[in-house]
């Protein structure tokens, strides 16, 4: 018998932190969600309203479809951009060799370097006169000479995708790779014998069998992206105007700037619904029976 | 229908030479298996011939014409492998025609091909499946299938029946030999399984170290293997082996071991190979040679009878109704016209070819 409580008592100091750190804080957000309580009029949460947050946010605020619509076009570009370019880097550096593994063992350095730092290093090197990066697109262009790029709508979001790619690719492909290591080799030289071409090989053989992987790459980068927040503060601040403003940078302005607590928990809830959503999906896909695919 | 000739191949990685400046003339509609352990460069030979490795050093040719600058799609050759290399997302109709496809034909011309392919292999019902939902010898049916489907010059087929099982092994193996005689199209098979290249092959090359060891009829191979690693690979159970000495035709080993060779020329260190079924047990003092009963084990088909002669354990094969306690005398006789006699240093046969 005390064998057995043993273990509950082991786990307890995990539980409890959970339970302290993310249980708790998130009924207190969706509690606080069905609530109106802004800190400018108290400092203690108002009378409950119903569902009266979502509703507003649903369909009577203009912030929150504009941030939708931003966080939207990100993750679509980025995710397909990240995927792509995984694909395409995992597939060159498939072949065995010594410069094949250095660039393996170099590529997991991005993704050790802190988002908000990716956030400021960008800032740098797209600052309109000393950016090395609008230097180099001026050399390269001459009507780009001294453009701003963070000051244009469209090209700050670009530009908000560009460093989130240059963290996540390296890492997404090794991710790939691993995938592609574990294929077996017989299919791709039964299609080469077969007649193919190199190009007939990737699209016949590689990629139908690869594709298990790039769903989970994909999913993966999709809940990542839906949660784009470093950056944002550090590269563009939301702006220019609205328009790099995600989801997760909207909810933290309502509630540290406008300190709408009520309105930003149900902002946020509705992302942690999305995010849930797919992480449901992606947890399916990954834990699916090997063969079953 | 092609020849297929390897000229002065070596293939090395690095420091590691897996075949070593070996030459190979496979004629026009011949069955040739290289037979050898793991790692002898047998694999490594036919995956030459495909393509899929480049040879360091030497030529290939199929049907007169250097290939080793061609892609494997270039030489119109067909690969069955050893874990059936399918296509797993396609049905088997999509993997018997994916060949065709690549070459352009369409529709009802490349389904009916499809069927005739498959017919063949009577695979016919189940053309809509995938795969996975194939048993080990249907899977391997399937790449019979693809193999056959577009007429190549070459057949190259990797161990294709080592996935399967004991049983399903002896009746695939008659359909590939049933399959190659009646297209009659130049096969390469490689295997470590001498019953399948003793079966299958027109002649066979024995394979050990990178080199071609002996390449000769499955006949020749079995009743006059060219060295000690042929005589001893090649038989189940294996060859008996004596280490002694050969002096005026006569062999003699230590315990009292001797055997009349009839091979003038040679004196010094030898072995002397007969093989089981060869030898025969008869009644202390009816042979050439005391010996007394090791064990004796009931194989089914035959009796495997271990003595011990001199220093020497030799095995023989008696019929199975054949019995003796253990630790009983007898005598043996050995067949004087099938013996072999191997020089000790060279490993070479000594007898004429």
């Amino acid at each position: 018998m005390q064998d057995r409580r043993l273990k509950y008592v082991l786990i307890l100091p995990a539980a409890l932190l959970v339970l302290g750190t993310t249980i708790w804080p998130l009924a207190v957000s969706l509690v606080t969600s069905f609530r109106d309580w802004r800190l400018t009029r108290s400092l203690t949460p108002g009378p409950f309203i119903g569902s009266e947050h979502y509703v507003t946010a649903l369909t009577d605020d203009p912030d929150f479809l504009n941030a939708l619509q931003v966080t939207a076009s990100f993750v679509a570009i980025d995710v397909t951009l990240t995927v792509v370019c995984a694909l395409g880097l995992a597939l060159l550096l498939r072949r065995a060799g010594v410069l094949h593994s250095l660039t393996r063992a170099v590529l997991i350095l991005p993704f050790a370097v802190s988002p908000a730092l990716v956030g400021i290093s960008f800032r740098f090197m797209f600052n309109a006169e000393m950016g090395v990066f609008t230097w180099l697109a001026g050399t390269l262009v001459p009507w780009l000479k001294g453009y701003v790029w963070l000051g244009d709508p469209v090209a700050s979001l670009l530009v908000l995708v560009f460093s989130d790619a240059w963290r996540w690719v390296p890492y997404m492909t090794l991710v790939v790779l691993g995938g592609l290591s574990a294929l077996p080799r017989e299919p791709e030289e039964a299609a080469r014998i077969d007649g193919a071409s190199e190009w007939q090989v990737l699209r016949d053989v590689t990629l139908p069998a690869l594709l298990p992987v790039l769903a989970v790459v994909a999913i993966l980068k999709t809940v990542f992206a839906l949660k784009m927040f470093d950056q944002v503060v550090t590269l563009t601040g939301g702006g220019p105007g609205q328009s790099t403003t995600t989801l997760a940078y909207l909810v933290y302005s309502i509630a540290f700037r406008w300190y709408d607590m009520g309105y930003a928990s149900a902002v946020a809830w509705i992302l942690t619904a999305m995010l849930v959503f797919l992480a449901v999906w992606y947890m399916k896909l990954i834990l699916r029976k090997p063969g079953g695919a | 229908m092609a020849e297929v000739s390897l000229r002065n191949v070596t293939k090395a990685w690095g420091s590691f030479t897996a075949v070593r400046d070996q030459s190979l003339e496979i004629r026009d509609g011949e069955f040739m298996v290289l037979l050898g352990p793991s790692g002898c460069g047998k694999t490594t030979t036919m995956r030459m011939i495909a393509g899929l490795e480049e040879p360091t050093a030497g030529d290939i040719l199929i049907g007169g014409q250097r290939v080793n600058d061609l892609p494997p799609r270039d030489r119109d050759i067909a690969m069955v492998f050893q874990s059936y290399g399918l296509y797993p997302h396609m049905t088997v109709e999509d993997n018997i025609g994916y060949p065709l496809k690549l070459r352009g034909i369409k529709g009802a011309e490349r389904a009916a091909q499809v069927r005739a392919a498959a017919a063949k292999v009577e695979l016919e019902a189940l053309l809509h499946r995938r795969p996975k939902e194939l048993s080990g010898g249907q899977r391997q049916r399937v790449a019979l299938a693809r193999a056959i489907v577009r007429r190549p010059t070459v057949f190259l087929m990797d161990e294709p029946l080592s996935n399967l099982d004991a049983k399903l092994r002896v009746s695939t193996r008659a359909e590939i030999k049933h399959l190659q005689h009646e297209l009659g199209v130049t096969t390469v098979y490689v295997t470590h399984d001498q019953i399948e290249a003793m079966t299958l092959a027109h002649r066979v090359a024995v394979m050990q170290g990178g080199e071609i060891r002996q390449l000769d009829t499955p006949e020749v191979i079995y009743d006059r293997p060219a060295d000690l690693f042929v005589a001893g690979f090649i038989g189940s159970p294996p060859m008996n082996l004596v280490q002694g000495q050969h002096a005026d035709g006569r062999f003699t080993a230590a315990g009292g071991f001797h055997a009349v060779t009839g091979v003038a020329r040679h004196s010094g260190p030898a072995v002397l190979g007969v093989r089981p079924e060869d030898v025969t047990v008869a009644p202390a003092g009816q042979g050439d040679l005391d010996a007394s009963i090791y064990a004796v084990e009931l194989t089914g088909d035959a009796v495997l009878v271990t003595v011990q002669a001199g220093d020497s354990r030799i095995i023989a094969k008696a019929d199975r109704a054949w019995r003796a306690e253990i630790g009983s005398s007898v005598a043996l006789r050995l067949d004087a016209s099938r013996l072999h006699l191997f020089d000790a240093a060279s490993t070479k046969r000594l007898q004429p070819e």
